[in-house]
């Protein structure tokens, strides 16, 4: 029961901490378009660029397909499929929670490594639901110049207990809605994905925060995720819908690596003079550098330098009065803003905005500055990671390892597993320990096995922990033999898994995916089998036909093979040949 | 001279101390033989007995047998690639245009409630000389035809057909009134003709001024459609003598363009009206009102022939693929900046015709601020965006010539024009297809030819042979339409290319290691074999 009252109190918190980053849209319903930069510092000298970007467009007008905010490309696909709510996921790297602290939105805005999708598709039946599924992300495939079209039945699960709906669907369309998700944890995230995400937007990367965004820096990043959410929103007890599109992206910046001009990006050891050394350590001398203790001092950045150019005005579409850049540093710290632009503090004291100057550039700049107030970074709900245990080629194990930190609240949250179909999951082998005992802390599991070939393994357990304890769960699996054209072009790399989605309420928390040696043939193997197969076939022939035609005689009986004479004749033809040459070069000779 | 001297003493000396080696080891090994016998170098096996000879001889014929006969045909029957059997002489029949002549013969009907039943008779039959005087093209016909009279109300909904399969391409009203005169309706199918008393042909004259005048009307009306067919039977690989006499090269030119600028027929279309601002202004527009004015009406009249979606978009920050201010003809093509501009085609299957309205005060190179891109859209500079009546109207007209409908006669005739010629174009181009599908498939004879292509030819002669019965309506272009859609199925067929890449050559070379050291005892065992017959008849004789 207790585990209950935490969940609700948690939500509760939860749902406060979405108010305050997405109290905007609450703010003013009026205006149907708009854009934040959040940057937040993260130790040690990174940099968290959260961009959001929203915008609204009343259902009436989607359906009649006049499209002003929402783009057009997307909307179109969301039609022919059927699609009522979409969320779209590209996501690099791997967010380190020990020292980075919980995750931007909660997680909610992020994927696993490689691509995610999932969305509620309305269909009659199951199979039509698979059809428009396929639609969808073959689809989408060609819009976001991504893979998403090897989303096949293999890869694609139903979820259960792990995603609720995000809009307000009706009842009637409620009932007809299918869920599915489909993960591409190979799918390389690059500058491809981003150009269509940005053409999107309204204001394309030509005005507002979106102007920061760059390829190269955003794929330089340490960790970055880019999401699109669709979805209906109604106000309750009114037919007036809207259809909301949030799109965001997320990255962590290493200073030091942006800092990096861009004509001369190759990493140099840093030169003597540049080094900053603890003078107070009695072996310093000029070959001895003990690396003098910066984490007091801040680290000096500008926008610009940081991102590449500066960023270009204001959207004019977001006219809504919100502040576009707000930056999370102590009010102690010093900011310098470029001109035309107002600060506005927040009572926190930790969060400042600004108001943009339209037409004119906007630079940030921090100076370097010894300070030791910092700004509270926010414990994650959940720490999780996850691992292959085991040895050989034949089996392995997973092992996941989830730690609650509060030391008060109970966590309850759903685990999902997606495998594919050679991975083959030992169920009975499933074992969840708490703090190193086995205890059945397992509320809920739904399992639908592998089907060869044909569907992965879908795995939902619902896990209780307590506060302040570790929960290690522990699982085996048989590598299945693929076959010979099943394999991607560089098998010996490993199949990649897919991450696990831990579902918290709201929120989520993804692991990081996993490869998964398989044992790979030979690939010349089949050219060598027909030969051998050639070779022991003939063999057999020849051996049991001249038996069966030779006729047998004793040795001085038979023909004998006169190597000899046949070399003989040879050498005669040679030298009648060469003399008749000679003789025609000494007429020739003569001639002359 | 030295060198060739130098020679022949050196090989000498070899050729003598070979044979003396021979001639030791025969002494060495034969040595207690040669005591007894003088000659032979070696001993002769005893004869065979004829039973042995016989049994060799059928344990090579017998193996030669189950290779023959078993091993081949089995290896051929399981290595050969899957050639689905096609109608190649029924396919052949229609890309020469054998099996189907494309007629139309255009049912024109006369309704003269004024006229005496004989007189309209007589007048029909005058008008029906005069345009077979005048009528060079045997394809395209005009056949007249008195409306019967009990129908005095005439139903002016546009192009609804009335009387099932009797499609009538155009109505003739004769009404009497003071002056001649012709005119053809704007709204309807339908040609008023004024006449005063005294033109009504009497019965004893073979030729009238109305009648001469109405069949000049109608040829001016169709001469346009003329035109088209002759130059669709003319451009495909029809027989010669069908095609009409060779047409004017302006004609020609301008025709060729029309096929150029039109679309790929289809029973549904995307219209997509997009504006793109360079700026952030405007970000909206009052397109639904305009759509709703100005093109639904057009939409409406074409729901016979195909069906349309319409959906709008603005783009802010759009920057066009050419800059200036005057736009030379050579930078039209390049003012679509493809790359950044969301113009994604679409989804669904069927093709997109794009409107776009650019804001911005540029030119085109001599005074126009609207193009037409073929096969794709149309683009209307315009300053203001408040006032879209004058882009809608270009844009219209851009749909039509992009649908490929004529560019005179009324709304109702170019639509029923456009029917005939879409239908003739369709059939013309499937049989052309089915014409490239067979000679690929005699060309080509390693590819695999799947069933589903010959499903697909079936499909398509199926369907050709029903719209050639019914060219000229409606039906006869869904008709064609399925089959051109089959018969471009069936060629692109991705499988049929696979086995191209991988030839017999490569297929014996695989095999090769098999093949090689079975057949060689094989063929060796026979040789000797009839070797040895050869030397017994010879030696028996």
């Amino acid at each position: 029961m207790w585990g209950n009252k935490a969940l609700v109190a948690m939500r509760l918190i939860l749902s406060l901490l979405l108010l305050l980053s997405a109290a905007i849209p609450h703010a003013t319903a009026s205006s149907d378009y708009h854009e934040q930069l959040n940057l937040r510092s993260l130790h040690p000298s990174l940099l968290l660029a959260s961009f959001n970007f929203q915008s609204n467009t009343s259902l009436t007008s989607f359906e009649q397909q006049n499209f002003r905010y929402f783009p057009r490309s997307l909307g179109q696909i969301l039609q022919h499929a059927n699609t009522r709510e979409l969320h779209l996921r590209f996501s690099l790297g791997r967010w380190d929670a020990e020292s980075w602290g919980a995750r931007p939105w909660g997680g909610a805005r992020e994927g696993g490594t490689g691509v995610e999708l999932w969305a509620w598709v309305e269909a009659e039946s199951d199979e039509e639901a698979d059809g428009r599924w396929l639609t969808l992300t073959n689809a989408l495939s060609g819009l976001f110049c991504a893979s998403l079209n090897f989303i096949d039945s293999t890869r694609t699960i139903r979820p259960v207990m792990s995603f609720e709906p995000a809009g307000n669907h009706s009842s009637s369309t409620l009932d007809n809605l299918h869920l599915l998700h489909g993960t591409l944890p190979r799918e390389v995230v690059c500058t491809e994905n981003l150009t269509p995400f940005l053409k999107l937007l309204p204001c394309k990367g030509k005005a507002g925060i979106s102007s920061l965004l760059d390829g190269h820096k955003l794929f330089d990043a340490s960790w970055q995720s880019m999401s699109i959410d669709v979805k209906p929103i109604c106000e309750p007890g009114s037919s007036d819908c809207q259809l909301q599109i949030t799109q965001t992206i997320d990255m962590v910046l290493d200073l030091q690596r942006s800092k990096r001009p861009r004509d001369n990006p190759i990493p140099r050891p840093v030169s003597y003079e540049e080094l900053r050394c603890d003078l107070s350590k009695d072996y310093h001398s000029h070959d001895t550098c003990f690396p003098l203790d910066a984490a007091a001092q801040e680290e000096e950045w500008i926008l610009s330098h940081i991102f590449g150019h500066p960023l270009k005005g204001t959207c004019p579409l977001a006219d809504d009065g919100i502040d576009p850049v707000c930056i999370n540093v102590p009010h102690a710290r010093h900011v310098y803003a470029s001109e035309g632009a107002h600060e506005h503090k927040d009572e926190s004291g930790y969060k400042r905005c600004f108001a943009l100057s339209p037409d004119k550039d906007f630079e940030i700049i921090l100076p370097q500055q010894e300070i030791s107030e910092k700004s509270p970074l926010e414990q994650p709900l959940l720490y999780a990671e996850r691992s292959f245990i085991g040895y050989g080629q034949e089996s392995g194990g997973v092992q996941a390892i989830l730690t609650n930190p509060s030391s008060t609240n109970a966590i309850e949250f759903v685990y999902l597993e997606t495998l594919p179909w050679f991975m083959k999951l030992y169920l009975h082998t499933l074992k969840a320990k708490i703090n190193g005992v086995e205890e059945d802390i397992i509320k809920e599991m739904y399992y639908r096995p592998a089907l060869d070939r044909k569907r992965g393994t879908q795995l939902e357990i619902r896990i209780l922990i307590p506060a302040n304890s570790t929960v290690v769960l522990t699982y085996d699996f048989e590598k299945a033999i693929l076959r010979y054209t099943e394999y991607p072009p560089d098998a010996n790399r490993g199949f990649d898994i897919a991450p696990a989605v831990i579902t918290i309420g709201d929120i989520a928390i993804r692991t990081t995916s996993l490869l998964l040696p398989l044992p790979t043939p030979d690939f010349s193997m089949p050219y060598n089998v027909i030969i051998l197969t050639s070779t022991v076939m003939a063999l057999s022939f020849g051996f049991i036909y001249n038996l069966l035609i030779r006729r047998f005689v004793a040795i001085d009986e038979a023909d004998q093979w006169d190597v000899r004479a046949v070399r003989l004749k040879v050498l005669a033809v040679a030298q009648k040949f060469m003399s008749r040459f000679l003789e025609k070069r000494s007429k020739d000779g003569k001639d002359d | 001279m030295s060198a060739s001297a130098h020679a022949t003493p050196m090989v000498r000396p070899r050729v003598e101390s070979a044979s003396v080696p021979n001639e030791v080891q025969s002494t060495t090994d034969d040595a207690p033989v040669n005591a007894v016998n003088a000659t032979p170098k070696k001993k002769e096996p005893p004869p065979e007995k004829p039973e042995h000879i016989r049994l060799r001889i059928l344990v090579i014929s017998s193996w030669w047998a189950i290779i023959m006969f078993l091993g081949l045909p089995v290896w051929w029957y399981t290595t050969t690639i899957y050639r689905a059997s096609l109608p190649l002489d029924e396919m052949r029949d229609w890309a020469d245009g054998r099996v189907c002549r494309p007629v139309f013969p255009l049912r024109i009907s006369i309704e003269a409630d004024s006229l005496q039943d004989h007189e309209s008779q007589h007048l029909l039959r005058t008008t029906q000389h005069a345009l077979d005087d005048l009528n060079d093209f045997s394809a395209h016909h005009l056949r007249l035809q008195l409306s019967p009279p009990t129908n005095a109300s005439v139903s002016a909904n546009g192009i609804s057909v009335e009387g099932g399969d009797e499609e009538v391409a155009l109505k003739i009203r004769l009404l009497p009134g003071t002056e001649t005169k012709i005119d053809l309706q704007a709204y309807s199918p339908i040609l008023d003709v004024y006449y005063t008393p005294n033109q009504i042909p009497s019965s004893s004259s073979s030729s009238s001024s109305l009648a001469t005048s109405i069949a000049n009307k109608l040829r001016e009306l169709f001469a346009e459609e003329q035109a088209m067919i002759a130059y669709l039977l003319s451009t495909s690989s029809a027989p010669p003598e069908r095609s009409p006499k060779a047409l004017a090269p302006e004609v020609t030119d301008s025709l060729a363009k029309w096929t150029t600028r039109s679309m790929k027929y289809s029973r549904t279309y995307h219209l997509t009206f997009s504006l793109f601002t360079p700026t952030a202004v405007p970000s909206s527009w009052d397109i639904e009102a305009a759509l709703e004015e100005h093109m639904k009406p057009l939409l409406d009249s074409f729901s016979s022939i195909s069906n349309f979606t319409i959906d709008t978009q603005v783009q802010l920050y759009a920057t066009p693929g050419v800059s200036g201010s005057v736009l030379k003809k050579a930078d039209l093509s390049g003012f679509i900046n493809a790359a950044e501009w969301p113009l994604s085609p679409s989804i669904g299957g069927a093709p997109t015709v794009n409107f776009i309205v650019y804001v911005g005060d540029m030119e085109v190179e001599g005074g126009g601020k609207s193009w037409l891109i073929p096969q794709w859209g149309g683009v209307v500079i315009q300053s203001d965006i408040t006032d879209l009546r004058p882009a809608m109207l270009i844009f219209s007209n851009q749909l039509m010539s992009l649908l490929g409908a004529p560019e005179t006669g009324s709304l109702p005739l170019r639509l029923l024009t456009l029917i005939r010629v879409r239908s003739a174009g369709l059939l013309l181009k499937a049989s052309g297809t089915m014409g490239s599908l067979a000679r690929l498939s005699d060309a080509l004879r390693s590819i695999s030819i799947p069933k589903s292509v010959a499903d697909g030819v079936y499909t398509t002669i199926e369907h050709l042979n029903q719209a050639c019965e019914g060219l000229g309506g409606k039906e006869g272009l869904e008709n064609a339409r399925i089959a051109e859609e089959a018969a471009e199925k069936a060629f692109f067929e991705k499988s049929m290319v696979g086995q191209v890449y991988f030839p017999d050559e490569h297929k014996i070379a695989v095999y090769m290691p098999l093949l090689g050291p079975v057949g060689v005892p094989l063929v060796m065992g026979v040789l000797k074999e009839f070797k040895a017959w050869r030397k017994r008849r010879m030696g028996g004789v």
